[in-house]
């Protein structure tokens, strides 16, 4: 066998590993869920959104602190109910009262992650579709693999591949330029950064916490609402105004509701997906997985359209 | 002697009405009928079964056994009583909202301080504009199905029930089968795919088995019972989300009330 044919029997080994990573690395199925979840999130990953769920938990800690500090001295003390009917009477406001430093630094962290990542979601957001991502593989791929398959036998021919290999050196310079097309040396890495970051929030167990601090407040807002401001309304000395926070609270609460019910919909929703997404190899590399068999396509077609035609061998045998 | 005399008397007021019976129109022939039949108005089966009867001396008498009422498929309205449970003793309809990880028996359940219940765990149903819920049809909830604070809209099934601030609203969607009911010897089996409730902007299909047949996790069969006289029934399922804000979390439906038939 001429080094010329192993040098493009090469390139065509090339081009079947590009066809064949996708299926390696479960990217027909991994990606598009990464797809899924990047549009789940996207509603939820704007500065505007952030600040609106930060607001809420200001809210709800304005209405705990004024819920402990006023409200229940303000019972308790003018007689209304006394301090050990207070926890039974209204147990669920004192959970939160009691829980709500966890519940407060647990969502503040979540929103965090969200607030961190922003940039990051948003460069991942501006990538390909996910769905397509296993497709930058395989097309170039077979293109690689037919143009090499078709140089080598045009080479058993006897016939001219000196155009048929600069095709497939072009083909290698393409996929060598891709990332750099896409930003992808830049945006990768972000979402790396990204599926880092998440990776604490997006496990059921912390799924399930989340809905249990909205079974809590939800509770709490409920005895505020319907059980401890209406007796402090009947004991006629406490007037309401002085409630402010836990007003504005129980106003809001079927707002805080719709407007949190869909972001934890998604990360319940994307438990699975993202776990997919972190089996990938890591996003930095991503870019290098072009790089990297481009440049081999590149440099092989080079090297081989520069070897002389030499027999050796059998066939060299066979030609004498 | 006194005896025999009276078997007299009553063989023949029977052959009596029978000649009455023979020589009258359909309607009186009916009427006749309806004086030896338990009254079932609200009967699926109207017709009855005529028997020999075998227990008096005198001739041979029809004796018009009535099936039993509420058997088979039963197509019509099952109203909803509302719930009491102002102390300890739920009666009615009411709906139960499991946590992830517990037991349909044991809960934990979650706490609606909505409630009107002396146990907050239960939330009270109380009818919708249609009484109950349509077996054999669909009550769809409104378009839009929600108000600007994520209220559910549709009413025709239960009013809207407030949970955590925010009512949900029962509606029986299109989700394939109509809601179909089976009465047999008492025991109510059947499908109510599409139960829905709309609740915060989002919807929740809460029927059993789920649209595409399966029973997710704690999903049970639909279950009760019928009084064939009265009417009178009780339904119970669970029905596990599967997915979004509450995935995991189970509804669980109890419905008591009466059946009316349709038409």
């Amino acid at each position: 066998m001429t080094m010329r044919r192993t040098l493009t029997i090469s390139a065509l080994v090339v081009g079947l590993g590009m066809i064949a990573a996708p299926a390696l690395f479960g990217m027909f199925s991994r990606a598009p869920d990464g797809a899924v979840m990047i549009d789940d999130f996207r509603p939820f990953m704007t500065p505007e959104q952030v600040d609106l769920f930060r607001g809420y938990l200001t809210e709800i800690d304005a209405a705990d602190t004024e819920s402990r500090l006023v409200l229940e001295p303000a019972l308790t003390q003018s007689g209304v109910v006394d301090p050990a009917e207070y926890r039974i009477k209204f147990a669920s406001l004192v959970l939160l009262n009691e829980s709500w430093p966890a519940i407060e630094a647990d969502m503040t962290d979540l929103v965090d992650r969200m607030e961190d990542n922003l940039d990051s979601y948003a460069a991942v957001d501006a990538l390909p579709n996910f769905k397509l991502f296993p497709w930058f593989f395989v097309a170039p791929g077979v293109l690689i693999s037919a143009i090499a398959a078709a140089a080598l036998i045009a080479d058993r021919r006897g016939a001219s591949t000196k155009a048929l290999l600069r095709v497939l050196a072009g083909l290698g310079v393409a996929v060598v330029l891709a990332p750099a097309m896409f930003q992808m040396f830049e945006r990768a890495p972000k979402g790396g950064d990204m599926i880092e970051d998440f990776r604490p929030m997006m496990t059921v167990e912390r799924v399930q916490a989340v809905q249990g601090y909205f079974i809590t407040m939800g509770a709490a807002e409920g005895q505020l609402r319907n059980g401890a401001l209406p007796l402090a309304a009947e004991s006629g000395d406490l007037p309401l105004d002085q409630f402010v926070a836990i007003s504005q609270f129980s106003e809001d609460w079927p707002e805080i509701v719709i407007e949190f019910a869909p972001m934890i919909a998604a990360m319940s929703d994307n438990v699975d997906n993202f776990a997919a997404v972190d089996a990938l190899p890591p996003f930095a590399m991503f870019p290098w997985f072009f790089v990297a068999p481009g440049l081999l396509v590149v440099v092989l077609a080079i090297l081989s359209e520069r070897r002389p035609r030499e027999y050796l061998g059998i066939e060299n045998v066979a030609t004498i | 002697m006194k005896n025999h005399r009276f078997r007299l008397v009553v063989a023949a007021l029977a052959a009596t009405a029978l000649l009455a019976g023979a020589c009258g129109d359909d309607a009186s022939g009916v009427a006749a009928a309806d004086t030896t039949t338990t009254a079932t108005p609200q009967s699926t089966d109207s017709t009855a079964t005529t028997v020999a009867t075998t227990t008096t001396e005198a001739p041979d008498e029809p004796v018009v056994v009535p099936k039993p009422s509420f058997e088979g498929e039963l197509s019509g309205l099952f109203s909803i009583a509302a719930a009491s449970c102002a102390d300890t003793e739920v009666t009615g309809s009411y709906f139960r909202m499991l946590q992830p990880g517990g037991s349909l028996a044991d809960g934990p359940f979650v706490p609606n301080t909505d409630s009107t219940c002396v146990d907050p765990s239960f939330t009270p149903l109380l009818p919708g504009s249609d009484g109950g819920f349509v077996s054999g049809g669909f009550q769809p909830a409104p378009v839009p199905p929600f108000d600007a604070d994520g209220n559910g809209l549709a009413q025709s099934v239960t009013a809207p029930t407030p949970f955590f601030g925010v009512a949900f609203a029962v509606s029986s969607e299109d989700e394939g089968a109509a809601p179909l009911i089976t009465a047999t010897d008492g025991t109510l089996t059947g499908e109510l795919s599409g139960w829905t409730a709309n609740y915060a902007n989002l919807v929740f299909g809460q029927g059993t088995p789920k649209p595409d047949g399966s029973l997710p996790g704690l999903t049970s069969e639909l279950s009760g019972t019928i009084d064939p006289a009265t009417g009178a029934y009780v339904l119970d399922w669970a029905s596990q989300i599967v997915g979004g804000s509450f995935n995991e979390f189970s509804g669980i439906w109890h419905l008591e009330g009466e059946f009316a038939a349709a038409g």
